[in-house]
């Protein structure tokens, strides 16, 4: 059996590969994952992954990515940056080999062109986490509603300028105000990500975009993309585990070498 | 001797004939034991949060220092935020003389601006030619270091850096540092063999933090071609301290510098380049040129605060050369 473990800003995605080439997915809240399963050992984080609760998991070899590689070390895992596991799962996951791959996650946002399997060019955010997750949660939160109804608008969004995640609050509260609808609010929130992403998109552009990460959940997003820029989106299952999965696929490869 | 701070590369050649020593401050700022708390002492009086963190650094450095009180500050050729540097260090009480690179390479407009620098501290022609070929036996010196980084492998990326940087001034002692980098070649041989397949090139200002060249040698990359930093060593063949300046492309428009980089990329067989850009800065904008014109893949490196790289810019710069694999 092989593990991919991707450490990211909100949770830690475990993806498990069996001998049958079946994959098992688990999910661990990021600041429980490090206090509860995690121990410091000369630097590098030593996971109790029997304790994980995933059964009884013999490990051939893990690799890891993800946020957390860049302060923590997992011991006896191999580091592979991020950008390379989630085009790797995204491959493994869509089965194609032309495409740009959009993974928004917690506190990212990547961009990559993927042509022939390999990618040629990347962009991600820099300084600013405000076209990620966490600026979609920060905001459904203003509008008291969950993250799957605000994944349901995306028509007549009202205007929203701030770059700001936090700015951006104090402007969604002065839109409440003024008595729009939720629909339209919601709407906007959404199209606020979509223009913190559209130049990147365009820079890297095909005609599929493979879009990954938590936010790849939001379909209102997925439609605007769609609508917007003319591009076939394909969400591949379970796509908050492109990361986890392109790192289990990177060991059981490097293993049959 | 008295110190004339300067904020870049301006004809240091004018203050060493005049007997006096010039001190880039953006050195004295970067090598300071706390650059960020310089930082915030210029926030604090009235720097906004969100300006070149070089900036503000030179101008919390020069207020420290009660041994600078004259500052050559360059007025076209450089940022904008430089005028309102020279200004509130003015407002200190610092003496400031403003020296213009023309924007066209003009070369009697450069005569110009050169003979009122000269004019400002005193000194003929003979006594520039002179300090200027006291110098030029010193950036020999360095030219043959930047030479062995990219046709052998046992220089560092930082190493290169650190010596060509320090052309700006020369430490303030030209001999001395000649000294130093005589000794340094000398032990070149001896040097390990870098263990670094790709070749990469270094573009835009140096960078604000200090350990980009290691992080890149160990994973495999190392830096054969720092442009700025190569600038400032003046790599030109002429007796001409106009014609020099002139050359000298750091202080002129994107285009001008695109040339001299194109060429060093073919040359020195680079597999890729590192544009760095500080945040907040003009240069930024210029990106979206260089992306275009250069045929090698570009990664784009945004540095705020001094002194380490942050864990983003180490997630991309892996990337980056993953990719270049």
């Amino acid at each position: 059996m092989y593990a991919g473990i991707d450490l990211g800003s909100r949770n830690v995605k475990v993806a498990l590969l069996d001998d049958n080439r079946e994959f098992s997915l688990h999910k661990f809240d990021t600041v429980s994952f490090y206090r509860e399963h995690g121990r410091l050992e000369d630097g590098q984080l030593v996971v109790n992954l029997s304790g994980l609760g995933l059964g009884n998991v013999n490990l051939k070899a893990v690799v890891s990515t993800g946020y957390g590689r860049q302060t923590i070390n997992l011991k006896g895992a191999r580091n592979i940056p991020e950008i390379k596991a989630h085009v790797t799962g995204a491959v493994h996951l869509t089965g194609l080999d032309n495409f740009t791959l959009l993974d928004l996650g917690g506190q990212d946002s990547k961009v990559a062109k993927v042509v022939k399997g390999r990618m040629i060019d990347f962009e991600t955010n820099d300084r600013c986490a405000a076209s990620t997750g966490r600026y979609l949660e920060n905001m459904a939160a203003v509008l008291d509603i969950d993250m799957e109804e605000l994944s349901r608008y995306y028509e007549n969004p009202v205007d929203l300028t701030s770059t700001c995640a936090i700015f951006g609050e104090t402007e969604l509260i002065g839109k409440v105000v003024e008595g729009h609808p939720v629909s339209n609010l919601a709407a906007g929130v959404n199209y606020t990500i979509f223009k913190r992403i559209k130049p990147m998109l365009i820079k890297l552009s095909s005609p599929t975009v493979v879009f990954t990460g938590g936010v790849a959940g939001n379909s209102a997003l997925r439609r605007i993309i769609e609508r917007e820029l003319d591009v076939e989106v394909v969400v591949p299952k379970h796509p908050q585990y492109a990361g986890a999965i392109g790192c289990a696929v990177t060991a059981w490869k490097n293993n049959e070498k | 001797m008295q110190k004339v701070g300067i904020t870049t590369t301006v004809p240091v050649e004018i203050i060493y004939a005049a007997g006096m020593v010039p001190v880039d401050l953006n050195n004295i700022f970067i090598t300071a034991e706390n650059p960020q708390a310089l930082v915030e002492e210029a926030e604090m009086a009235g720097y906004p949060r969100n300006l070149c963190a070089w900036i503000k650094g030179i101008y919390a450095t020069v207020q420290k220092r009660d041994d600078i009180n004259t500052l050559i500050a360059v007025t076209q050729g450089d940022c904008s935020n430089t005028h309102a540097l020279m200004e509130t260090l003015e407002l200190s009480g610092v003496k400031v003389i403003p020296f213009a690179y023309p924007y066209d390479r003009d070369y009697d407009l450069l005569k110009l601006q050169i003979e009122k620098l000269m004019d400002a501290f005193g000194v003929n022609w003979r006594q520039v030619n002179e300090a200027k070929e006291r110098l030029d036996a010193v950036r020999q010196k360095v030219w043959k270091l930047d030479e062995l980084t990219w046709q052998q492998d046992r220089i560092t990326g930082w190493d290169n850096h650190l010596y060509q940087v320090s052309c700006s001034d020369f430490n303030g002692d030209p001999e001395g540092f000649a000294g130093e980098v005589d000794a340094y070649l000398a032990q070149v041989p001896e040097k390990p063999k870098l263990n670094a397949e790709l070749r990469l090139g270094y573009i835009g200002v140096p960078p604000i933090v200090d350990d980009l060249y290691d992080y890149l040698e160990e994973r495999g990359a190392r830096v054969v071609y720092n442009e700025t930093q190569r600038q400032f060593t003046m790599p030109f063949a002429t007796d001409d301290i106009v014609e020099q300046y002139r050359l000298y492309s750091y202080p002129y428009g994107i285009f001008y510098r695109l040339k001299d980089i194109e060429e060093q990329t073919k040359l020195r067989q680079l597999d890729g380049i590192i544009h760095y850009a500080q945040s907040f800065c003009y240069r930024q904008i210029e990106d979206l040129i260089i992306r275009q014109k250069l045929k090698v893949p570009v990664l784009t490196l945004e540095g705020d605060k001094p002194n380490k790289l942050d864990a983003r810019t180490k997630m991309r710069v892996d990337s980056f050369i993953e990719m270049l694999r």
